[in-house]
């Protein structure tokens, strides 16, 4: 018998080195990677979302939980084999003109942790590589973060670039400081997302209506 | 009144009178006048400069000589890219194992610092005591994380608090040293940029426990050497950590779009507001949106005062004009 509760708690306090503690011990017992992946790191993100929700988010609280699930997908995929989930592909970057990437690099690893593909296209990334990247990796949606006003006009590129390739029914979403002042008719995109677990929820119910 | 007459009515709450106009404007100075943000960062000329043609051009009450986040963090130690037509941010930090062993800066020698200082200077000398001239330091926060960076900063704060403390003591003497150098320049008062310690990065208790303490001696500090109030500038949703300003010693609280100002009235009825026109909404909104909005603000504290009329963060530096017209235009028109 075994529980998750210990590297539920471990991940939700931040505690790196329990967290890795645990999951190793679920691993010596026997319990899969993705099992660990479903039933200890999915709730606990949970939780989190649902503490965000509730009370505030806070980068703080998500760095701490992201440097923990990144050591303990480290510990219980050590050959860098990925979870057999994947929920689609979504391209990631902060636009040309801005070189600030904590959201984006939160986000990342919050899609990562719920089973989506990320490709980072890191900080201030031309538009048209963006654009190139998804079409490239075949991707479900395009994600960027802004935390200055002046990168707007290149967010308002990104639907005419997706659709010159060929790719303009793929999903937009924005956040960040700037970007989440406005609105999705302002910046042209499909969603603006207030913080990480929103842009999510996004694409969980798109990915939902998609299923029905 | 003159527009400082108008800010000290805002800082003893006088329940009627002119009202205070302060749009948060920085590096729109220099989109105004035609120069790149990047020499505008550079030269206190410069921002002299600019900064007194943009109060010519809109009629607001006061300057500001301030530059960008990385000012201090610089002057410390750390690299800083510069870009033509955006503000700068620091490229390499400080290794942690050398985060304690630094010097105090010199204001008047290191980095920037003497160009903020030299801002200063010229607009005082401009403007003598008609209209507010502030500079500008960062929080005991803010500084932290732009000194190390974000992780080894917060990751710190968690695993070595003691370490942490010390390191918030080393950013509050430099931002004490420098804010002191900026009044003894002329600067009414430096405002204090802490937005690291918004409830949208760190916790509340944690802004209590470990900001807070530095805020209240950086505050006290700057009294002492003549500042005429003490304005902290936080962003984001800050109604958790608000009643604690009084705390620290805070005259002027600025409130981002996000928090309502008449709602923080009454928690904190000694202390002047300041906001809360979205800053964005400088950019994509209309005039007419822009003067609604004000007038609605003014209104909520008729009868009360204790407000002055600014934007929940920086003006845009690509705001349009016109929506800067139109919340002086309300200013002048409605009254408490």
């Amino acid at each position: 018998m075994y529980t998750m509760d210990g590297l539920i708690k471990a991940l939700l306090d931040g505690d790196r080195n329990r967290a890795v503690a645990e999951a190793a011990a679920l691993v010596s017992k026997g319990v899969s990677p993705d099992s660990i992946v479903l039933n200890g790191i999915d709730p606990a993100m949970n939780r989190l979302d649902a503490k965000c929700t509730i009370e505030q988010f806070n980068l703080l609280e998500i760095m701490l939980v992201g440097r923990c699930l990144t050591a303990v997908i480290t510990e219980i995929f050590p050959n860098g084999i990925a979870s057999s989930r994947d929920k689609g592909t979504v391209v990631i970057a902060a636009l040309e003109g801005d070189v600030h990437d904590i959201g984006k690099n939160i986000t990342k690893m919050l899609l990562a942790s719920k089973g989506y593909h990320v490709i980072d296209c890191g900080k201030d990334c031309p538009v048209e590589k963006l654009a190139e990247t998804a079409l490239n990796e075949k991707a479900d949606a395009v994600f960027v973060s802004g935390l200055i006003t002046s990168v707007i006009p290149n967010v308002r590129k990104i639907k005419s670039q997706l659709e010159a390739l060929g790719i303009g029914s793929i999903s937009v979403v924005a956040g960040g400081a700037a970007l989440k002042q406005s609105t999705p008719e302002h910046l042209n995109v499909d969603f603006v997302a207030d913080n990480a677990f929103e842009g999510l929820h996004y694409l969980e119910s798109k990915a939902a209506v998609s299923n029905n | 009144m003159t527009g400082m007459q108008c800010i000290n009515a805002a800082l003893k709450i006088d329940k009627k009178g002119d009202v205070a106009v302060v749009p948060q404007i920085f590096g729109h100075a220099a989109v105004l006048k035609g120069v790149s943000v990047e020499d505008y960062v550079k030269d206190g000329g410069l921002i002299a400069t600019c900064q007194l043609e943009a109060l010519l051009r809109y009629g607001h009450h006061a300057v500001f000589s301030v530059m960008d986040v990385c000012v201090e963090a610089e002057a410390m130690g750390a690299e800083v890219d510069y870009f033509i037509n955006n503000y700068p941010s620091v490229r390499k930090h400080i290794p942690i194992a050398d985060s304690l062993k630094a010097r105090i800066p010199n204001p008047k020698k290191d980095g920037r610092m003497p160009q903020m200082i030299k801002a200063v200077e010229i607009m005082r000398k401009e403007l003598q005591d008609d209209m507010l001239v502030v500079g500008c330091v960062m929080g005991p926060v803010t500084l932290a994380i732009q000194y190390l960076g974000v992780q080894d900063a917060l990751f710190m704060a968690v695993e070595d608090p003691d370490k942490f403390e010390k390191l918030l003591d080393y950013t509050a003497d430099v931002i004490v040293e420098f804010g002191k150098a900026q009044i003894d320049a002329g600067a009414h008062l430096p405002i204090i940029f802490e937005p690291s310690s918004s409830p949208e990065v760190i916790p509340p208790q944690f802004f209590r426990e470990m900001a807070l303490p530095r805020i209240e001696r950086i505050c006290k500090s700057f009294k002492s050497a003549g500042a005429v109030a003490n304005w902290l500038q936080i962003a984001g949703k800050t109604m958790p950590i608000m009643p604690h300003y009084p705390d620290a010693g805070v005259d002027i609280a600025n409130c981002d779009y996000c928090v309502e100002p008449a709602m923080v009235r009454r928690f904190m009825p000694g202390v002047c507001l300041a906001g809360n026109i979205k800053p964005l909404s400088l950019v994509e909104d209309s005039p007419e949106d822009i003067y609604k909005e004000s007038v609605r603000l003014i209104k909520t504290f008729a009868g009360q005062g204790g407000f002055i009329l600014s934007s929940g963060c920086e003006v845009p530096p690509e705001a349009r004009p016109e929506n800067i017209d139109a919340m002086i235009r309300a200013s002048r028109e409605c009254h408490f």
